[in-house]
């Protein structure tokens, strides 16, 4: 009887194993795994015939207990594990709580009634166990169909949805879809706002005064604004100054990212009435340079002197730029475009100009929504955004809180009129928008100034991977220290017993 | 309480004296270490290469995503573990039954004032706590070295309970094996057999309905484990491996009957 189950135990272990091994369940595995098992039955039938025979008829109530205790701790381990898998208790350990879903996720998911959530996966692929645990997590208690599909077992699925990678996942509201390649809670949660279908409306981008563009996905470019803006609903549009006369009537928000030339009178009379008329104007000014921008919002009491404002309270920047000038802002007053930043949540700034706020009405609502640390002083060399090194601080200078960005609200004649300017262009570029919280300060500004404060939210992080070095010398004093001397030790205590064991 | 505890102290005082203990802990650690030293060190070359000039440095975003320290060093790596495991921990159950039964011994401990259930859980708790040390030893090195990438404290505590369970696991599968033979090593291999099987059954899924193939996931022990190494401690799976320790605890008690009535 152990003969043939040891044989059986070998041979199913094989079957399995050379499975693993190959990925491939061929001949050798099934008749491994038959052979095994009809072993193992046979063991086990031998086994009870002469438990049976050798311990005779007063045997039985012994037997039939044992195998009562054991029947009703497999019942109750079943039925807790069962129980335990419906109260769904678990706790996310993970560093930056990758799974615990940010409102602004639950918020669309709710909104979202027959979504249904796909995976697509090569069983090889490490990264499908964290998209699985993630997508479970979505799909739990809301009623959405999660679906897991081996890569090859799906081909028309794959082709349907024009599905290409591994650890890819598919949403679908009836006959409307997205796929995300890299699903994360951030790219999940803007592939689901796509699905959607807000409407938020139309948002032109001022062109042809060398402003940042938005097409443009290198790091100088503003590709990724674009795109997050396409996502939460806008229609977006090129405005060439030049070539229109006036605004148009349907344009919602207007964003002027930079102007690095002087506009024309005629587009700045055009950005004129279309301010007076209702519209919203988000605008994102350098410090050196002059494009009447600056003028129309010195108009609307929003003066930014071309200064540069440096705050020591911070290092140098991510390029070597002097210690200062690229503040990690973190004050930030109670404002719609701010809802839910704290000094845990920051904001990254390179290059800024300040503003001073001067109501042209008592009406008027003006605010400093994102100030710089006291500590901060304005200098009039703009050299210094250039030159390598410190930025020493001048005698006399005054340290104070100066203001990053700003937002202002007028009624006028019954017509609201909103602006949100920031004294830094570069930080919503591609290099910056996804640093810290960059990108929910310029979204949100742009849905206040749009009048949709209900689609103000604190996006879901797009988890960053860790892709530097971990230096190996560092490693390799652990290994030896740890790795290496502690099995050392307890081979040599394991050594000493075995020779005293022989001794005795 | 006082049989107990001396026979707990007997259980301790066999398995310390036995060089096999010590060659178990040492098997875990130093393949753990080495193999975690060995991902590390071709993370590194990988990285380098594609941060390479030609390929654009560290800010070109020519490194594939999924070369990262954790999916490319210490998942894989406790992926590792967790199938050492499997290899290691029947050799450290084999003899726990299987030994007294050979020698004759179980019959003493009978004979005491201790119950069968309790000689059982005397011999599974000594057990676990050397599980515990075993995954400490050898979590102790990758731990260290990992937590410098910034993983953090409560992510390393999640997968060092996962292992830890996931040992508990396949301890109680080992001993109940070892419960009903007399020969270490059939105890070792019908251990190495079960937990084998127990491990995934991924390989089956192709050839059954999506019901069976969800009931045969909710029995792995891989799925379990694989949570806890992503950081989610779940109380479903913490049930599962207390269940797998009740049910290994059953069984074993069983065995003692089969012996009294069967011979």
């Amino acid at each position: 009887m152990r003969e043939l189950a040891l044989a059986g135990c070998i041979a199913a272990a094989f079957g399995i194993g050379s499975f693993y091994a190959t990925d491939h369940f061929g001949a050798f595995s099934a008749v491994n795994l038959a052979a095994g098992a009809a072993a193992i039955a046979a063991a086990l039938a031998i086994g009870a015939r002469r438990l049976r025979f050798t311990g005779g008829p007063h045997s039985r109530p012994a037997i039939a207990r044992g195998l009562l205790v054991i029947a009703a701790a497999l019942a109750a381990a079943i039925l807790l594990e069962r129980a335990a898998s419906r109260a769904q208790i678990r706790f996310d350990w993970t560093f930056e709580r990758s799974y615990e879903l940010a409102p602004s996720l639950t918020a669309l998911l709710d909104e979202l009634p027959g979504l249904s959530l796909d995976l697509f996966h090569d069983p090889l692929d490490p990264r499908v166990r964290r998209t699985r645990l993630l997508l479970e997590e979505m799909a739990r208690g809301r009623g959405i169909a999660l679906a897991v599909h081996d890569f090859d077992h799906v081909p028309e699925a794959l082709e349907e949805y024009g599905v290409s990678a591994s650890n890819s996942v598919l949403l679908r509201v009836g006959e409307r879809f997205q796929v995300v390649e890299r699903p994360t809670q951030g790219s999940l949660y803007e592939a689901l706002y796509r699905l959607a279908s807000v409407q938020a409306g139309v948002v032109a981008f001022l062109r042809g005064e060398g402003e940042g563009d938005p097409e443009l996905t290198s790091d100088l470019g503003y590709g990724g604004l674009a795109s997050a803006l396409t996502s939460e609903g806008y229609e977006l549009r090129a405005l060439v100054t030049l070539a229109t006369p006036d605004i148009p009537e349907d344009v919602d928000v207007l964003i002027a990212i930079a102007p690095s030339r002087g506009l024309q009178p005629e587009a700045l009379g055009a950005l004129r009435r279309f301010l007076e008329r209702g519209g919203g104007l988000v605008a994102l000014i350098e410090p050196g340079v002059t494009s009447g921008l600056e003028e129309l919002l010195a108009g609307w009491g929003l003066v930014s002197p071309n200064l540069v404002l440096v705050d020591p309270a911070h290092g140098e920047g991510l390029d070597g730029e002097p210690a200062g000038v690229c503040p990690l802002a973190y004050l930030y007053e109670e404002h719609p475009a701010t809802h839910g930043l704290d000094r845990g949540r920051m904001t990254f700034f390179c290059g800024v100009r300040p503003f001073e706020l001067r109501k042209p009405d008592v009406s008027d609502s003006l605010r400093a929504i994102v100030q710089s640390s006291p500590r901060a002083w304005l200098s009039d060399d703009l050299g210094l955004l250039e030159r390598r090194g410190g930025a020493p601080e001048p005698a006399g200078a005054r340290e104070d809180y100066h203001a990053i960005a700003v937002t202002g609200r007028y009624l006028r004649d019954g017509v609201e009129t909103r602006i949100f300017a920031v004294g830094d262009a570069d930080f919503a570029s591609n290099r910056y928008l996804r640093a810290v919280y960059n990108l929910d300060l310029i979204m949100n500004g742009v849905h206040w100034t749009a009048e949709r404060e209900a689609q103000v939210a604190i996006r879901p992080k797009i988890r960053d991977t860790v892709q530097f070095p971990l230096p190996v010398e560092n490693s390799l004093q652990l290994l030896y220290g740890v790795g290496l001397l502690v099995p050392e030790l307890l081979l040599i205590a394991g050594g000493v017993v075995w020779l005293r064991r022989r001794r005795a | 309480v006082i049989a107990f505890a001396a026979l707990v102290r007997k259980e301790l005082a066999s398995l310390f004296g036995a060089p096999t203990a010590y060659v178990t802990l040492v098997m875990v650690a130093l393949v753990t270490a080495l193999i975690f030293f060995d991902h590390l060190r071709l993370y590194n070359q990988i990285l380098f290469v594609y941060a390479s000039t030609n390929m654009g440095g560290f800010e070109s975003d020519t490194i594939p995503d999924y070369v990262n320290l954790w999916d490319s060093v210490f998942f894989p790596v406790m992926e590792t573990l967790g199938l050492t495991l499997v290899g290691a921990v029947p050799l450290l159950t084999m003899r726990v039954f299987a030994e007294e039964r050979s020698r004759g011994t179980d019959e003493l401990l009978l004979s005491t004032r201790l119950t069968p259930g309790q000689i059982v859980l005397a011999k599974f708790a000594v057990t676990f706590a050397f599980v515990t040390l075993m995954m400490t030893v050898a979590f102790v090195y990758p731990a260290a070295a990992i937590e410098r990438g910034g993983l953090g404290v409560q992510h390393l505590a999640a997968v060092y309970l996962g292992l830890t369970l996931h040992g508990i696991g396949l301890a109680s599968i080992g001993l109940a094996c070892s419960a009903f033979t007399s020969s270490q090593l059939v105890a070792a291999v019908s251990g190495w057999a079960v937990a084998f099987v127990l491990w995934d059954f991924g390989w089956i899924q192709p050839f059954v309905s999506e019901r069976v193939a969800g009931a045969l996931d909710a029995i792995s022990l891989h799925p379990r484990y694989g949570s806890f190494s992503e950081g989610i401690v779940a109380l479903e799976d913490v049930v599962y491996f207390a269940g797998l320790a009740l049910v290994g605890m059953a069984v074993s008690r069983f065995s003692f009957d089969v012996r009294r009535v069967g011979g």
